[in-house]
């Protein structure tokens, strides 16, 4: 029993993080149609660039994020306008050409910093908090204490500001929005940031446990399971998802014979089961298809 | 696509040239670096005419392509690492990627846009995951080795290299006679607009499966070959994702839903990537002229030969129908008696009965104890306020929505569970109520796309051709629309649109035409000329059922009227006894309106 909860917190744990990481991979489906399958990638080159800070300063990678998210809003902004913009409305081509911008930054990392394993290593690092028998690593809580505080404040953003609402209504209804006076090119353009600037984030939070280039593989299919099974384009959804899918994760690696050779596994299985059973995900509702403006 | 003679000349003269280059190169150049990078051209080609049948002809977008090559390599390799090897892996390993596409195909069947590239990224990684932790089988990551070939050494890699031309070759082949069949033409029709292909009589599961089949059996049989060649094979090298990217890339590269342009595209892929051969650069470099060509024209970046003649042979055809269609604005007079359209013998029976259908979206019923019917000959009008269900209606009685209970009842047909391409098959016609023609296909394509059956025999005959065509040019003369039969549908204003939509579903010959909103939209003059061809249909015996919300026209063309209200069905009778029927006032004007207020307001 002692075991079963110990995988399931340490299960939830790694899903406030994965939270973190998939609210910026919704938000941006939601308003835009996009998938950006670089989501994964620009994780990772958030870890490297907390990486590259801490090895030249020493700084605690929680105190980094302060620079690794304008960093990586500025990145999806450009991003947005040198490429995004331009796939728009073409669902297949967009998920084809983050994909490749996926691939470019893959390979430039591996061209900079080698393909070697990378972590971030702090005092607190292999130090736990203990309650009864169940462990807790340091780093594990704190990270996903701060991707809950930083998911915090990206919602009461959405829900609070002029901006969070023109997000939300260029979401709902774009050329509703657009009548009632939201410019919608730049909204698009700040959500974009915005979503890429959670990878910034992220990355500072994901560089306590080892990576390299090619993690972003990782990344992205788990990341995708977890909007795919909260319904795409909900962050509340992404939040519960993330959730399952840390415990999911969790529990196979524990409990199924050589599980840790399936844990990779999970992501494309939740993909499959989910898209082929409830397209809508778990919690997405059910709307009329045939009045749907396309 | 009767382009200029000389061009065509020149583009086969060129086509036959290469092949013939390629086919003697491992006899004229015996360097076997060169030969190595013809031949992962020659891979890459196979893997990107497949994709192009499943995602540029039927516009399901894949990036799960490579996996084929995986499972073809491995069926070769599981089992010539036990019994030697033979040739007949190659069909063998081409089948079982097939069967697999079909399977998988089979499961995805609804899936779309989105959820659908997703979904094939998981497959591939799926399949890799099971060639790693399938150790009894595959010895997961430690890989598989092929015996040795047996064939002199001077050969270099010869066999390989001519194995996978063949392969090009019929692949290619493969992709050709399905661009020119009625079954390429299904395929477009699904990627233009999937409902309404179902709609206009396309069994669109038995294309997709087999478009699934033709996408990845030569792409198997490829992948037994590499395997064999690389002699070699890991779950990490053969199920590599970045082959797919490379596929996609050279597709749109050459031109999406061309025949050569993925060839010529996979030319250029390979050439580029063998010009840096680091790791981490070959990754750049996949990914950023894909990234470029997306960006360019998220449509097509490089046209191949055949497809610039067919677009200048279209800009052509653009500028002499415009001429035409100055002439053609003048008012039409009494129709041409269209003889193509058979009648459908006396009316006064029954021939659609409704009985207490109903629909809810959540919890919303839009169609609610729906009950009414339609008599053979008659011009049907469906009238009722925004919202009261006539489109849903129609969407159940054409099948693009089943009911959550209720009766449809066709032609002394229970039709209510069948899909839409059966109904269209059983004499089912309907128009929507904002057109939806297949906006890449010529007006022409677009009049022979839709089917009166389903035989196999039938995807193997050309797409336009024969009698069929005739009729298709007949049925354009009869609305009006000769002039454009060349012309991109997209390219027609709405108005014309509904025109031809007429057209195209009087093609399946139907005995009943739902018309949604014919009139909705359009300029006087072309309304005026479409109830003139309703008229003389419907003189012919054909059945109309029309939703529409011009009352004049509906009173004019129309007995009896039907009306709905919050989804069931409050009134019927002859439009005039309709426009006394306190239930008709009260729901159009709201309640509070008494009779006489209305009728003196």
């Amino acid at each position: 029993m002692t075991d079963f909860i110990q995988v399931l917190v340490l299960g939830l744990l790694a899903g406030g993080l994965y939270a973190l990481a998939a609210s910026g991979l919704t938000l941006v489906f939601g308003v835009m149609n996009v998938i950006n399958v670089a989501h994964g990638a620009l994780l990772v080159l958030g870890a490297y660039l907390t990486w590259l800070f801490w090895r030249r300063t020493g700084a605690d990678p929680l105190l980094l994020i302060l620079v690794t998210t304008p960093v990586m809003f500025a990145l999806g902004w450009v991003g947005y306008k040198l490429f995004v913009q331009r796939v728009r409305g073409a669902p297949a081509m967009s998920v084809l050409l983050t994909f490749s911008l996926a691939l470019v930054i893959q390979g430039i990392l591996g061209e900079i910093w080698s393909n070697d394993f990378r972590t971030v290593i702090t005092s607190y690092s292999n130090h736990s908090f203990t309650i009864g028998s169940i462990v807790l690593p340091k780093e594990r809580v704190f990270a996903c204490a701060i991707a809950i505080v930083i998911l915090g404040l990206l919602w009461l953003m959405l829900t609070r500001t002029w901006l969070g609402r023109a997000i939300r209504a260029s979401a709902e209804n774009p050329q509703g929005a657009a009548l009632i006076g939201i410019e919608l090119g730049s909204v698009a353009a700040l959500t974009f940031a915005i979503g890429v600037a959670t990878t910034g984030a992220g990355g500072s939070l994901i560089s306590f446990s080892s990576f390299f280039p090619s993690t972003h593989y990782l990344w992205i299919s788990r990341l995708l399971g977890i909007i795919v099974l909260g319904g795409m384009g909900s962050l509340s959804g992404a939040f519960v998802g993330a959730l399952l899918m840390g415990v999911a994760e969790a529990m196979v690696a524990k409990y199924v014979p050589n599980g840790l050779a399936w844990v990779t596994a999970v992501p494309y299985m939740v993909i499959f089961v989910v898209l082929l059973v409830r397209p809508r995900g778990i919690f997405g509702a059910w709307t009329r298809e045939d009045v749907a403006t396309v | 696509m009767t382009g200029p003679p000389l061009r065509r000349i020149a583009y086969g003269l060129f086509v036959l040239a290469a092949t013939v280059v390629l086919a003697l190169w491992p006899i004229l150049n015996h360097d076997a670096y060169k030969q190595n990078v013809i031949l992962l051209a020659f891979l890459i080609a196979v893997i990107a005419v497949g994709w192009n049948i499943i995602s540029g002809f039927a516009g399901y977008v894949s990036l799960g392509q490579s996996a084929f090559v995986g499972i073809g390599a491995y069926t070769a390799g599981v089992i010539a690492q036990q019994h030697g090897w033979q040739w007949w892996y190659v069909p063998l390993g081409g089948a079982v990627a097939a069967g697999v596409a079909v399977l998988l195909g089979a499961v995805v069947m609804r899936v779309r846009g989105h959820s659908f590239v997703i979904l094939t990224i998981a497959f591939l990684f799926i399949m890799r995951l099971v060639a790693t932790n399938w150790t009894s089988l595959t010895s997961g990551s430690n890989g598989l080795s092929f015996p040795l070939a047996r064939y002199p050494r001077e050969w270099q890699n010869t066999p390989f290299y001519y194995a996978l031309f063949v392969l090009l070759v019929l692949s290619v082949l493969l992709a050709w006679s399905v661009r020119r069949t009625k079954f390429g033409m299904g395929l477009i029709a699904i990627r233009e607009d999937e409902n309404k292909a179902g709609a206009v009589g396309v069994s669109t599961p038995a294309y997709k499966l087999l478009a699934f089949a033709a996408s990845a059996i030569f792409v198997g049989m490829a992948g037994a070959v590499y395997g064999y060649y690389l002699s070699y094979i890991n779950p990490d090298g053969m199920f590599d994702i970045v082959l797919s990217v490379q596929a996609v890339l050279a597709v749109l590269l050459g031109g999406r839903a061309t025949i050569l342009g993925p060839v010529l595209g996979a030319g250029l892929i390979e050439f580029i990537s063998e010009a840096i051969t680091l790791e981490p650069g070959d990754l750049v470099l996949t990914g950023t002229p894909a990234g470029v060509g997306v960006w360019r024209d998220p449509k097509v970046f490089l046209k191949a030969g055949d497809e610039v003649s067919e677009f200048l042979e279209q800009r052509r055809a653009h500028r002499r129908s415009a001429q035409a269609g100055v002439l053609d604005l003048r008012p039409v007079g009494l129709p041409a008696t269209p003889r193509v359209v058979e009648g459908n013998g006396a009316g006064g029976r029954v021939l659609v009965e409704v009985k207490h259908l109903e629909k809810r979206f959540g919890g919303v019923r839009a169609v609610d104890d729906l009950s009414f019917s339609v008599r053979q000959g008659t011009i049907t009008a469906l009238i009722g306020p925004n919202g009261s269900g006539k489109t849903t209606a129609f969407n159940l009685i054409d099948g693009l929505m089943r009911p959550d209970s209720g009766e449809v009842w066709f032609d002394g047909e229970r039709i209510e569970r069948l899909r839409p391409w059966r109904r269209a098959h059983l004499g089912l016609g309907r128009t929507f109520q904002i057109t939806r023609l297949f906006g890449e296909m010529t007006v022409l394509e677009n009049l022979v796309a839709p089917l009166r059956e389903f035989r196999w025999r039938q995807l193997a005959a050309d797409a336009v051709a024969g009698h069929e065509a005739e009729r298709a040019e007949e049925l354009l003369d009869f609305v009006g629309m000769h002039a454009f039969a060349h012309e991109r549908a997209a390219r027609l204003s709405f108005g014309q649109q509904k025109l031809v939509e007429l057209a195209q579903i009087l093609m399946l010959d139907p005995k009943l035409i739902l018309l949604d909103e014919p009139a909705g939209g359009i300029n006087p003059t072309l309304i005026e000329r479409i109830a003139e061809k309703i008229r003389a249909l419907n003189e012919l015996g054909k059945t109309f059922v029309i939703v529409e919300h011009n009352i004049p026209l509906v009173a004019d063309l129309c007995d009896p009227v039907i009306v709905l209200a919050r989804g069931t069905c409050i009134a019927s009778g002859t439009a005039a006894q309709i426009q006394r029927d306190p239930l008709v006032l009260d729901a159009y004007l709201g309640e509070g309106w008494t009779v006489e207020e209305a009728v003196t307001a």
